[in-house]
């Protein structure tokens, strides 16, 4: 039997992501064909096996993080060898830069695998467990795994955001804050932790529940995994202003309130088609990254329970009127509260607009997994200075956050100015009609 | 409302003493909470009195007697006559099972410090609960409450119970004899579990479905061992018929239906058991001033948890949408309580197993091929007959199969249904199986004792692998 560990790819590695496992229990292999992938913050590395024989045993799966000696998996040549581990071109860097897939996005969502008690365990430590790797049979989530979880979660939660996307980043999903924060009481399973605190006079408690828990918890999951990086920019709103006025009353006629946000869309899609890389989500747990064909806006919209956002499907193939009239539907559902799962979910791009309330600019936190989110804000008469004349023109800000893990910062400056061109002349956005 | 009213102050009520009700309340007492549980009949609800115990009294002795018939076949000899049944004296022996479950379950309430209350509840405000107790009103303040209530059958107006000749099934359960023929209307689990039990004590039964097959909650192959039992029974099953109209008439009931096949026909019979469905008790509770929320048939929508709209008051069981089952209540019970009391607990198991006390039994866990198919799995199937297993022909019990479903990737356990002999009793396998995230194999792996109905689920995971030893494998 040879243990096969993971041994050091790179300088002084500790540490390193199962990619991919390319052979099976039972299956016989050959010496030097490939067993594995890892991933180093450096390299990926293909493993090979050092002996031929039939693999016995696989301790890991896709997606794991194992340290340094780490026994991998078995071999089982025939004869007791002596245990050792090789490594066949350790330099050679298999996948170097990020390959984009044109994968439709995958709707699999399957309950985690795991043991009631490991169940039990995952609340009581305040874990969400689907978001756990499990290292047991076929994934099961195991004890140890969860402890493991929660370790790299407590390390990470002072930590500043990675740089660089290495696939870990889904390990940072659950909610540290709540961690920190919440008090556990009593545990059914006998592991027991703090006690609860008493309240303070002058701070009223409230509980953190319902939809504003929720978004509470997507955005630290957001903001903990994407690096997001801003950048703003201003837009002059006359031509459209214009524009929209020529149109309001055909628009009244069909009943239709035409508001700035339809041309926003049809701007936006079209800028999205040209950069395919702002309509995206990395999947976390493949290390792929998904560009989607299709054009699904999500609108932020405020609501006496909290910022919900209902989704316009397929907005490209939609007219400006049509897409006012679905606008308006969706807003009117979002306030009454009667917005069911299929109208909040499956988009691909947010839009945020708090312009009509106020503020210059923002930080919009990514709707995760998309990969980037504007924020339009107040339009408003500002001195600029054109052809070299001081004129008062309608201006808007405009605020883009994008995932910095996939999204160059020149790429997303060219993102947006290329919204500008299209809304400051809004005559091209005929140009572009399909 | 009384000016000045006193109001006794605990951390929790729990209304309904069924088995949603006092297991939670139970639980309370155990995690140290000072608990009021307010019941307005007798502890142990539906499920103890009137629903899963009684019945399956009656099921059991249905059973015994029936097989006294067979028992020729084995070389056992009856003296000449024939064995008579005496309801009565079976109503004493039910009662006396009862007596002795609701003492039990009195001795546990009081053993973990809690309350008993006889009286019916309602809310007065969203922690101030009244409670009607013969006569006087008493109030009771709290920090939670736990609604439990459950639910009573359902019953259209135009047939109205009277108790002896339209009968709802607690009605039926307490008959001092078996008539001599008996309509059924409903061919769903409590229909066709009551329906075999008199047919076997004697009835002339008649079932009346109005979908297409009886047992339409389970998968077909399964119920139509059921349907072939019952034809042996001597019953006649109507399905796709619809009853419009009833009429008492010279101590008999008379049934207008009416079906595609048949147009209209008359059934008449001595008796008729209505079993359409049951509705939550939820209408009389005051709600409204607790600002408790229900759906638009009258059950409260709960989390997880076991949380209302109104996050400390909880509701559990029957009155909770979702399939009406005592071990359903139960666990959410123990659930709310564990919440209530700061523990981390949650309902989130997909697998709510279910048991049919019909001829045979059917019992399963987990998804249907249909429903895993429907899923988007990949699925591998296979059955294992009942005549196949050593232990089922030397008991004479050679009808049903396992069938165990999975995933054809992985191999994990997707679903696990039995019908035959004993199936309420090895589907407890089934549930672990799940519950472990079990695959086909860890079945198939684990030596079961022989000769045991048990071994059935070890052959049938083996024959989703491709080898079971005792049938004919099926080529892949
Ligand atoms: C014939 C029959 C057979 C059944 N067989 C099975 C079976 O085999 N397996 C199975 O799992 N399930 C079976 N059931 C279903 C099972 O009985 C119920 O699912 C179960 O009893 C529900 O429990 P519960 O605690 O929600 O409510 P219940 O058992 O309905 O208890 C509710 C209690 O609340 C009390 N109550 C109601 N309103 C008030 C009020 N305002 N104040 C005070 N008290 C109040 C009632 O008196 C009752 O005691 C059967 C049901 C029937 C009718």
């Amino acid at each position: 039997m040879v243990e096969f560990k993971l041994p050091d790819v790179g300088e002084g590695m500790h540490e390193g992501e199962i990619v991919k496992v390319l052979v099976r229990t039972g299956e016989s292999v050959q010496q030097d064909q490939p067993l594995l992938e890892v991933q180093t913050d450096k390299v990926n590395a293909e493993l090979s096996a050092p002996v031929t024989g039939i693999i016995r045993d696989i301790f890991i799966a896709e997606g794991e993080i194992v340290e340094v000696g780490t026994t991998l998996l078995v071999i089982d040549a025939g004869t007791e060898v002596e245990v050792k581990t090789e490594t066949k071109h350790p330099e050679k860097v298999v996948n170097p830069d990020k390959t984009v897939h044109f994968t439709p996005a995958r709707a699999d969502h399957r309950r985690s695998l795991a043991t009631p008690y490991v169940r039990q365990l995952a609340r009581e430590m305040k874990l969400d467990i689907e978001l756990v790797t499990g290292t047991g049979a076929a994934g099961r989530v195991t004890e140890e795994d969860l402890r493991q979880f929660a370790n790299r979660l407590q390390k990470s939660a002072p930590a500043k955001f990675p740089t660089s996307a290495t696939g870990n980043e889904r390990l940072l999903e659950a909610s540290t804050a709540a961690i920190e924060t919440e008090p556990i009481v009593q545990s059914k399973t006998g592991t027991a932790t703090r006690a609860a605190t008493s309240s303070q006079g002058g701070i009223e408690r409230l509980p953190l529940k319902g939809i504003r828990k929720k978004i509470a918890e997507h955005m630290v999951k957001s903001v903990t995994i994407i690096p997001h990086v801003t950048s703003v920019d201003e837009l002059e709103m006359d031509q459209l202003r214009a524009l929209r006025e020529t149109l309001r009353p055909h628009a009244e006629k069909r009943n239709i309130k035409l508001t700035f946000l339809p041309f926003f869309i049809k701007a936006l899609v079209i800028a999205l088609k040209e950069f395919p890389t702002l309509n995206a989500s990395i999947d976390e747990r493949t290390n792929e990254i998904l560009l989607k064909r299709f054009y699904h806006i999500g609108i932020a919209t405020d609501t006496p329970e909290g910022l919900i956002v209902p989704v316009i499907k397929d907005a490209d193939h939609k007219s400006i009127f049509q897409l006012a009239e679905e606008i308006d539907q969706l807003a009117r559902l979002a306030r009454e509260g009667k917005l069911t799962m299929e109208h909040i979910t499956g988009g691909t791009f947010t839009i945020s607009n708090v312009g009509p309330i106020g503020g210059l600019q923002a930080t919009p936190i990514i709707n995760h997994p998309e990969v980037a989110i504007i924020s339009l804000h107040k339009m408003e008469k500002r001195w600029v200075v054109r052809e070299d004349e001081g004129v008062i023109r309608w201006m808007m800000n405009l605020s883009l956050s994008f995932d910095h893990r996939l999204i160059d910062g020149v790429t997303a400056v060219r993102f947006t100015n290329r919204i500008k061109e299209l809304l400051e002349d809004p005559n091209l956005l005929f140009a572009e009609m399909v | 409302m009384v000016v000045g009213e006193v109001a006794v102050e605990t951390d929790v009520v729990v209304i309904g003493g069924g088995p949603g009700g006092y297991a939670a309340a139970i639980r309370l007492g155990q995690l140290g909470k000072s608990v009021v549980l307010i019941e307005k009949e007798v502890l142990g609800g539906v499920c103890l009195n009137r629903g899963c115990i009684p019945s399956k009294a009656l099921i059991h002795t249905a059973g015994e007697y029936h097989k006294l018939n067979r028992l020729n076949k084995l070389g056992i000899q009856l003296p000449t006559g024939k064995a008579t049944f005496h309801m009565p004296s079976w109503q004493t022996w039910k009662s006396s099972v009862v007596a002795q479950l609701n003492k039990g379950i009195d001795y546990l309430c009081q053993a973990n410090g809690v309350t008993v209350v006889k009286g019916t509840a309602t809310f007065l405000s969203s922690d101030r609960i009244g409670v009607e107790t013969g006569g006087d009103f008493e109030t009771y303040k709290c920090k939670q409450a736990i609604i439990a209530t459950g639910s009573r059958p359902f019953i259209p107006s135009f047939l109205k119970t009277d108790g002896e000749y339209i009968l709802d099934s607690t009605d039926m359960l307490a008959l001092d004899d078996v008539p001599e023929t008996l309509a059924i209307i409903g061919g769903g689990y409590i229909g066709m579990e009551l329906g075999m039990a008199f047919a076997k004590l004697g009835s002339q039964v008649t079932i009346i479905e109005a979908s297409e097959r009886i047992l339409p909650q389970t998968a077909a192959h399964l119920s139509q061992e059921v349907l072939k039992q019952a034809k042996q029974l001597g019953m006649t099953v109507k399905i796709a018929t619809k009853v419009e109209k009833a009429e008492v008439a010279n101590g008999r009931v008379t049934l207008v239906c009416t079906s595609e096949k048949n147009g209209s026909e008359s059934i008449t019979a001595h008796k008729t058991l209505v079993t359409i469905g049951r509705v939550p008790n939820t209408g009389e509770l005051g709600l409204a001033q607790a600002g408790v929320e229900m759906d638009e048939r009258g059950y409260i929508p709960v989390t997880s948890t076991g949380s209302t709209n109104k996050a400390h008051i909880y509701a559990i069981g029957d009155v909770t949408p979702g399939p009406a089952l005592a071990h359903r209540a139960a666990k959410q019970g123990i659930v709310a309580a564990e919440v209530i009391a700061g523990l981390p607990s949650s309902v989130d198991s997909p697998f709510v197993p279910y048991v049919i006390f019909t001829e045979p039994q059917i019992a399963g866990v987990g998804m249907t091929r249909d429903e895993a198919e429907l899923q988007g799995y990949k699925v591998k199937a296979a059955t294992f007959p009942y005549r196949a297993n050593g232990r089922a022909l030397a008991i004479d019990e050679g009808e049903g199969f396992a069938e165990v479903i999975v995933d054809q990737e992985s191999h994990l356990l997707l679903g696990m249904h039995i019908v035959g002999a004993d199936a309420s009793n090895l589907i407890g396998e089934g549930v672990l199986a799940l519950e472990l995230a079990a695959r086909v194999e860890d079945v198939a792996l684990t030596m079961h004792p022989h000769p045991t109905l048990s071994e059935v689920w070890l052959e049938a995971a083996e024959a989703v692998l491709g080898h079971a030893i005792h049938i004919v494998n099926k080529s892949k």
